[in-house]
């Protein structure tokens, strides 16, 4: 019987206007989305990275 | 050295992100933008965060084209996890904007690649949002309607039972990795789907877990959602006592945190239960707290609502010149906002209230007669047709003072 409590508990107080409009008008409160991340840095520092090791190995090669 | 210079701007387009000035921010990445770089992986960065910086400034038309991009380009050049994280970006957007048919495709889409890459953290996060869009999809259809939670159709129904399905798989692995914030998200929004499911007890054990990791951490803002969320599960339980308690704890909290509009959804929340509660002295005081922050906030919607309120509490007390009062100005705001719904109802309090008055001054019956044809005139488009006549079947009457009762 809980949906009927509930109901009930619109039925008190409301005159002429539907329960739901009372007693949870959009109050839900809901948690942030996550947005997924990407960053210049990481990709900055893979290149820079990448092409460090590269030199390097390029250089050993060389050698 | 135009390389250096789309680097350097989009640089400071994350810092100023990061430091919370999403409006700065976009203008550091556009201008990189403009440069241009032919460093597709780095266009990508900068288009995603485009994309999220306008989706926090809540401009979604916009934050959909720098996704998009960001999803064609991480496409073409064949970067699976930057397509993955596209993709789920879109979809929240895309979610946002009420497209949930494109909204689940997408976020799939970061589903399955997040299993193929193996990559369990992406895997959680794609099962949240793939929750958040059911979520969405079940509640704006169920908004539509006119009914509580509990009592829905069977498509909501089957949007938000896959939403508590998607929770509840993004919790087992969060509880696995051990990620504490993840699984206090989930919980929130789990509970706030059994709320909308009719789950009430379900949804006190979610909210309950939340609050407790709220607390972990030391989240204000989360602690406040949870004692809010713990409020309206106790009201359809039908233990009104609890809920204010609730309530009180998240107007405390929204003044600590200096929140005007929450401040003021809390009172009216208190309003209301001290109206279940048959308490009407502490539903004004509320209620009145309430209007105040509404005209303070120009929210006119929520003055109306005020005024309707206080309007039936102090029916419910037999002060019927202060309930008069609010009702002429509920009447008024409503037909400044355009509520028609609400207009209907204010003349139908107004037509009571005035009868009332008329029999408490007079035993002549014209007064009944007039409103009578008041009834008449209002039938078929009040939104109650022959609410009088079943009144006596109703709870409502509990309310009403000795008065009314005598008129009928």
């Amino acid at each position: 019987s809980q949906p009927s409590a509930g109901h009930q508990a619109g039925e008190l107080q409301s005159k002429g206007v539907p329960s739901k409009q009372i007693l949870h008008s959009d109050n839900m409160e809901m948690e942030p989305e996550t947005m997924e991340t990407k960053s210049v840095t990481d990709y900055f520092s893979k290149l820079h990275m990448g092409s460090l090791v590269y030199s390097c190995t390029s250089k050993r090669k060389h050698k | 050295r135009m390389e250096a210079s789309c680097l350097e701007l989009a640089l400071e387009g994350e810092r100023l992100c990061k430091a919370g000035d999403c409006r700065a921010g976009v203008s550091f990445f556009e201008a990189a933008v403009q440069v241009g770089t032919e460093d597709l992986k780095t266009l990508s960065a900068i288009y995603s965060q485009l994309g999220n910086a306008y989706f926090y400034l809540h401009e979604y038309a916009k934050a959909l084209e720098y996704h998009h991009h960001d999803l064609t380009l991480a496409r073409t050049i064949g970067d699976l996890l930057g397509e993955a994280k596209a993709s789920g970006n879109l979809g929240n957007t895309l979610k946002v904007l009420g497209n949930f048919e494109e909204a689940i495709v997408c976020c799939q889409r970061h589903l399955d690649i997040s299993r193929e890459l193996n990559d369990k953290v992406g895997e959680a996060r794609a099962l949240y949002n793939l929750g958040n869009v059911y979520h969405s999809k079940g509640k704006k259809v169920a908004s539509a309607g006119t009914h509580d939670p509990g009592e829905l159709p069977d498509d909501v129904k089957n949007a938000l039972q896959k939403a508590a399905n998607y929770y509840e798989e993004n919790l087992t692995i969060v509880t696995e990795l051990g990620d504490r914030a993840a699984q206090g998200r989930a919980f929130g929004n789990l509970g706030n789907t059994h709320y909308l499911l009719g789950n009430f007890r379900r949804a006190v054990l979610a909210h309950e877990q939340r609050l407790l990791i709220a607390k972990e951490f030391g989240d204000r803002s989360a602690e406040r959602r949870a004692y809010s969320n713990l409020g309206n599960a106790y009201i359809f339980l039908g233990e009104f006592e609890t809920a204010s308690v609730y309530y009180k704890r998240t107007l405390q909290l929204a003044r600590q945190l200096k929140d005007r509009a929450v401040e003021a959804q809390a009172c009216y929340s208190l309003g209301n239960t001290y109206t279940l509660l048959q308490d009407y002295e502490k539903a004004i005081e509320y209620h009145l707290k309430h209007l105040v922050i509404a005209r303070e906030l120009n929210d006119k919607i929520g003055e109306g609502r005020a005024c309707w309120s206080l309007g039936n509490a102090y029916t419910a007390l037999g002060s019927h010149d202060q309930a008069m009062h609010f009702a002429e100005r509920h009447l008024e705001i409503s037909r400044e906002v355009g509520d028609r719904s609400g207009e209907l109802t204010a003349r139908l309090n107004l037509s009571d209230l005035q009868m009332v008055l008329g029999l408490s001054y007079s035993t002549n019956t014209s007064m009944m007669s007039e409103s009578h044809v008041v009834d008449k005139s209002l039938n078929g488009t009040r939104p109650r047709v022959g609410r009088r006549h079943s009144m006596e079947n109703m709870e409502l009457m509990k309310l009403t003072p000795e008065k009314v009762q005598n008129w009928s």
